[in-house]
């Protein structure tokens, strides 16, 4: 009755998930749809795999996946998803149909008695929520990265066959530009923000993201709106949440929505020609200059 | 063929005030989550050339009926509005519930419209729960969206591809931040906005049951920030600091 | 929209607002245009509004205005490089009702204001900047804002010091720097209790400080602090003249000068800045103010040079209200008589003459002439200072006899001077 129920599409995410559903309940039993290898993954990481093999439900149905996931939830109290797109998407559709309290963008959570205090961002991140699921049931998304994924262990694989229809019909899947960078990972960031006047000056910026031994990053609006940089190197809210040991930021304003991706940074540095700039009261280093004069000083200089 | 946009009022992010950890809303203007101004954006985009009508759907306190003239002069063609002042504080559940009420009480409804997740709670719940609750197909994320007949072709932009899908209308779309440039309404514009019709129902109207809390909130506090806040007046400045904290120069 | 508003408002401050709220309230079509957020967003002032002069032009405003303490004692000091005399003034009148002046926040008071307008029936548009006037035939007709063109039979400048309206008709022309000064705020927020116990305040009761001397090394200008219910408005007035010609010390410096003073930290200590702003005041006083009409526009508050500084505070928000208000009456009477020429619009110049306005601007038209004088600002505090120092100062060895101390400070070339200078104060 207490167990957890896990599901992701992206084995990495899942893999993270069953890490975070043992820290729950012993009991984890992860969910695959139409999927063999993700379900084998699982398998191998110790859970038992319910995998779902059936034509009709397309993952990118999310009407479907979430009758399906109701179906197989039916003893558990916590149903755990990933917080990317997809599972956010699915969470609360699925939430709706088990009467649940729902939680997404979950970055941490401590089990206290029957109770789950999660920790989210709120109001666009400008604080930090701790929530708990009062319901029966309740569905959780957990934020990419949370969770170590699980290790190798030996699960089982239960195939189960459910009657589903569909009224999406996907045309096309299209990759995104691959971009394989892991700015989560790097140990040094400069981030682009607004203030930098072209995409040709980011030619200096990864000169001397390079020199820092570092990633180049940006906000929101230089990847989406400017389409300068692929929206993996997005930080913030809604991109990544990165916690490098310095983070040099150009001509960034510093909204929340940003802010809440980088200050677990251990040392910033704000480069922006307006002093107040709500950026610089969140920063260790303030320079009040022009970003594209710093960064070829600093090029030469280091 | 009328187009729903659901848009939530919330306070004006940037002029939150933390004072002892704690967000002061104190004097805060309220306004509109700017991806629900996308999806407001979209709705306008679409019905060019047709004869859509465009409905603005909003569940809040009060103060929504004038928030709300944002969205009437931005191109929306009538509003309903759901007010009660305790549904300020109300849970993605209950909101959804109270929207599909609303939803209900329409005719001819095609698409309707969220954005991916609201300003201040940003959860992306909402529009998932209207589309169970009216047992109606929905996509996420969409940045393009075609309407042909009884069909919308949407693109729906993930992490790593972008899915073209086919959905049967009516449908619940939520729309990606971003994927427009909202337009700024004119004087005039907002002048008409005040005489645009309005359907205001009191939550006591719709006869619903809102369901009990599913969601207990412990603490909502800023993170603690002691940053430095060293003012450098030169690059060779910043570099002799950077390095005796050994970060550069390693 | 071929529709056509009686008058349109350029500006949502007091002016704006008291012009927008008396035409609605007489049943007139306005439209007012405000370029911030909201009315109030950016508006700065240091705080205190004296009410009494404008009591009953708006005589339903009061009751329920969010205004934040009556000020009940007053205090001026001289700073000098090492030390400060102060006097502090109370009296009855400050203490009872009805209260004299209060310590109000813009950004609350501004935006309430705006509400009452809207009630009243003014249409008010935020996030709106006017960029022309419409002028035909060398009458005022409308204005551009945003690519509309908006139609009126009068328009009426608000638009505060920086007015692009009322240089844009020639009725004023661009600003010197001689009649300008700039103003620099910080919003300090305590809890309301400290701020009790360290002025001393009952309850609903609030202070105002002045400081005058090293404040601004000098120049001409002054520092001002008026507590709030949960917060201190701390900030200062420099010429913007005199802070040209220093190169040695800019503004922000000053300001975080003043606030590392003694007498200054210990009242803000443990204060969490909420705000900082900064803004330009016109100070020419009677002799630099700009004509107030031309055809088809009438122009009102700091916008027609309309505030005073009259050294450590200005005033300028009873002004705003009032010419405002009289504004308003001068368009009421104009739409009776369908006439909107310059002629008719006169009124509002007749109006305001006759009111404390104008009254207040001949009975101070001296002050900036006089008080542009380094002694006021430098030499009379450094002067009490060291006076002050003698009398108090216990020396290691015996205490010098008192008279002989105060006749050191009374040389014959200083009273002299001193004399002179009172004179001239005596005229303001
Ligand atoms: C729900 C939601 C989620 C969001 N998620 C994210 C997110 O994950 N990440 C994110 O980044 N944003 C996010 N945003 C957007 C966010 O609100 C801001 O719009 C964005 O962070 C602003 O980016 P910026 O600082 O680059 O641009 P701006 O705000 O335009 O700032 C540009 C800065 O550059 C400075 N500048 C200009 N010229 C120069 C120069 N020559 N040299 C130095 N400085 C200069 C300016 O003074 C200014 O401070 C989100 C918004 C919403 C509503
Ligand atoms: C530091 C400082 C301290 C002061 N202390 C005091 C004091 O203690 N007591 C006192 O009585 N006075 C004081 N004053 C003066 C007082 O604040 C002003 O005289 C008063 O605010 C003038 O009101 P106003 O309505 O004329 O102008 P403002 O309040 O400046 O309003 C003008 C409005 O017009 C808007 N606007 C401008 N251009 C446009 C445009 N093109 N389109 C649309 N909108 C536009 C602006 O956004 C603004 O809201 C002080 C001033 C300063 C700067
Ligand atoms: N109170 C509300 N009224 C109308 N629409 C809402 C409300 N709350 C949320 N929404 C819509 O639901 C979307 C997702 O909100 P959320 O689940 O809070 O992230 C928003 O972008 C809005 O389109």
């Amino acid at each position: 009755m207490a167990g957890v129920l896990i599901y992701s599409d992206k084995l990495n995410l899942a893999l993270e998930l069953i890490t975070a559903g043992k820290a729950i309940n012993d009991e984890v039993t992860a969910v695959a749809i139409n999927d063999e290898e993700l379900a084998k993954g699982l398998a191998n990481a110790g859970v038992k795999v319910l995998s779902v093999a059936n034509e009709a439900v397309n993952v990118a149905d999310t009407a479907a996946v979430a009758s399906v996931i109701k179906e197989l939830a039916g003893g558990v109290k916590t149903v755990l998803l990933a917080s990317n797109r997809r599972g956010k998407e699915l969470a609360g559709r699925l939430a709706q149909k088990l009467g649940a309290g729902c939680l997404t963008d979950v970055s941490s959570f401590t089990v206290n008695g029957d109770k789950i205090e999660c920790q989210r961002n709120a109001l666009g991140g400008a604080t930090v929520a701790t929530q708990v699921i009062v319901s029966d049931k309740g569905v959780i998304a957990i934020a990419p990265k949370s969770f170590a994924p699980a290790g190798e262990g030996s699960g089982s694989i239960e195939l189960v066959s459910l009657d589903v229809s569909s009224k999406v019909k996907v045309l096309e899947v299209k990759a995104k530009s691959a971009d394989a960078v892991d700015i989560e990972a790097a140990e040094v960031l400069v981030v682009a923000g607004q203030g930098v006047n072209s995409q040709d000056d980011l030619t200096d910026i990864e000169a001397l993201a390079k020199k820092l031994g570092g990633e180049v990053a940006c906000t929101k609006p230089v990847a989406t709106d400017k389409k300068w940089l692929s929206e993996e190197r997005v930080v913030g809210l809604s991109g990544k949440l990165c916690k490098p040991e310095l983070a040099v930021l150009l001509g960034v304003s510093g909204q929340v929505q940003f802010t809440v991706g980088i200050r677990d940074a251990k040392t910033i540095v704000s480069v922006n020609t307006d002093e107040n700039a709500s950026m610089n009261q969140l920063s260790d280093y303030v320079l009040t200059a022009d970003l594209h004069e710093v960064v070829k000083d600093l090029n030469s200089k280091l | 063929m009328n187009i729903v946009v659901a848009m939530k009022q919330i306070p004006d992010l940037q002029q939150i005030r933390i004072r002892n950890r704690q967000p002061v809303f104190d004097d805060v203007p309220l306004t509109i989550g700017d991806i629900d101004k996308n999806a407001l954006e979209a709705a306008v985009n679409l019905k060019e050339g047709t004869d859509a009508n465009i409905i603005v759907l909003s569940a809040g306190n009060e103060d929504v009926e004038d928030t709300i003239k944002e969205a009437l002069a931005a191109g929306a063609d009538e509003a309903f509005l759901i007010l009660d002042d305790d549904l300020e504080d109300a849970e993605s559940s209950q909101i959804a519930t109270i929207l599909a009420a609303g939803l209900k009480k329409m005719d001819d409804v095609s698409l309707i419209l969220f954005g991916e997740g609201s300003g201040d709670n940003y959860s992306g719940q909402v529009g998932s729960r209207v589309a169970e609750l009216m047992d109606l197909p929905q996509v996420g994320y969409v940045s393009t969206i075609e309407v042909n007949g009884n069909v919308a072709k949407v693109t729906r932009s993930l992490e790593d591809v972008e899915e073209v899908i086919e959905v049967e209308l009516p449908a619940v779309i939520s729309v990606m931040a971003g994927i427009n440039e909202p337009r700024i309404p004119s004087v005039t514009q907002i002048l008409k906005a005040g005489k645009k019709p309005k359907e205001v129902l009191e939550l006591d109207d719709i006869e619903i049951d809102l369901g009990a809390a599913t969601i207990e909130t412990n603490s909502n506090l800023a993170p603690e920030s002691d940053r430095k806040k060293i003012v450098v007046k030169s690059v060779d400045e910043l570099v002799e600091k950077l390095t005796a904290e050994n970060l550069i120069g390693r | 929209m071929d529709e056509k508003f009686d008058a349109i408002i350029v500006g949502g401050g007091l002016a704006g607002l008291a012009s927008a709220y008396t035409l609605a309230q007489n049943g007139l079509e306005v439209l007012l245009l405000e370029r911030g957020d909201y009315s109030g967003a950016k508006n700065v002032t240091g705080g205190r509004l004296y009410v009494s002069p404008v009591r009953d032009l708006f005589p339903d405003l009061w009751k329920k205005a969010p205004l934040e303490r009556f000020i009940a004692h007053e205090e001026v000091a001289m700073l000098a490089g090492e030390r400060s005399l102060t006097l502090r003034y109370s009296g009855n009148e400050l203490a009872n009702e009805p209260y004299q002046s209060y310590s109000i926040l813009r950004a609350k008071f501004d935006r309430w204001f705006a509400k009452q307008a809207e009630r009243k029936g003014a249409a008010i548009i935020t996030k709106t900047k006017v960029d022309d006037l419409i002028i035909e035939n060398g009458k005022v007709t409308g204005v551009l804002a945003a690519g509309d063109e908006l139609k009126a039979d009068v328009v009426i400048a608000c638009d505060g010091a920086m007015s692009l309206i009322s240089e844009r008709m020639g009725i004023r022309s661009p600003g010197l720097p001689k009649d300008h000064a700039v103003g620099f705020k910080e919003i300090i927020e305590l809890d309301p209790n400290v701020i009790e116990d360290r002025f001393g305040l009952a309850d609903g009761e609030g202070a105002a400080r002045l400081f005058m001397g090293e404040v601004t090394k000098g120049k001409f200008g002054g520092g001002f602090l008026y507590t709030n219910k949960e917060s201190i408005s701390l900030g200062m007035v420099v010429s913007i003249k005199d802070l040209m010609e220093d190169q040695d010390v800019t503004a922000p410096e000053l300001m975080d000068n003043f606030k590392l003073r003694p007498e200054v930290a210990k009242l803000i200590r443990g204060g969490q800045t909420a705000e900082y702003s900064a803004h330009v005041i016109p100070e020419g006083g009677y002799k630099a103010l700009s004509k107030l009409f031309a055809d088809g526009l009438l122009v009102a508050g700091d916008a027609a040079g309309l505030a005073l500084n009259i050294g450590v505070t200005v005033r300028g928000m009873e002004y705003a209200l009032a010419s405002g208000y009289y504004a308003a009456q001068a368009v009421i009477a104009a739409k009776e008589a369908n006439d909107f020429t310059a002629s008719k619009l006169s009124l509002y110049e007749k109006l305001l003459n006759d009111s404390f306005v104008i009254k207040d601007f001949k009975n101070f038209k001296e002050a900036p002439q006089v008080l542009d004088n380094p002694r006021f600002f430098n030499h009379y505090p450094e002067f009490v200072g060291n006076m002050m120092k003698d009398i108090y100062e216990i020396p290691a060895g015996s205490k010098d006899r008192l008279y002989p101390t105060m006749k050191k400070y009374m040389k014959f070339g200083e009273l002299w001077a001193m004399l002179g200078d009172l004179r001239k104060v005596m005229k303001i």
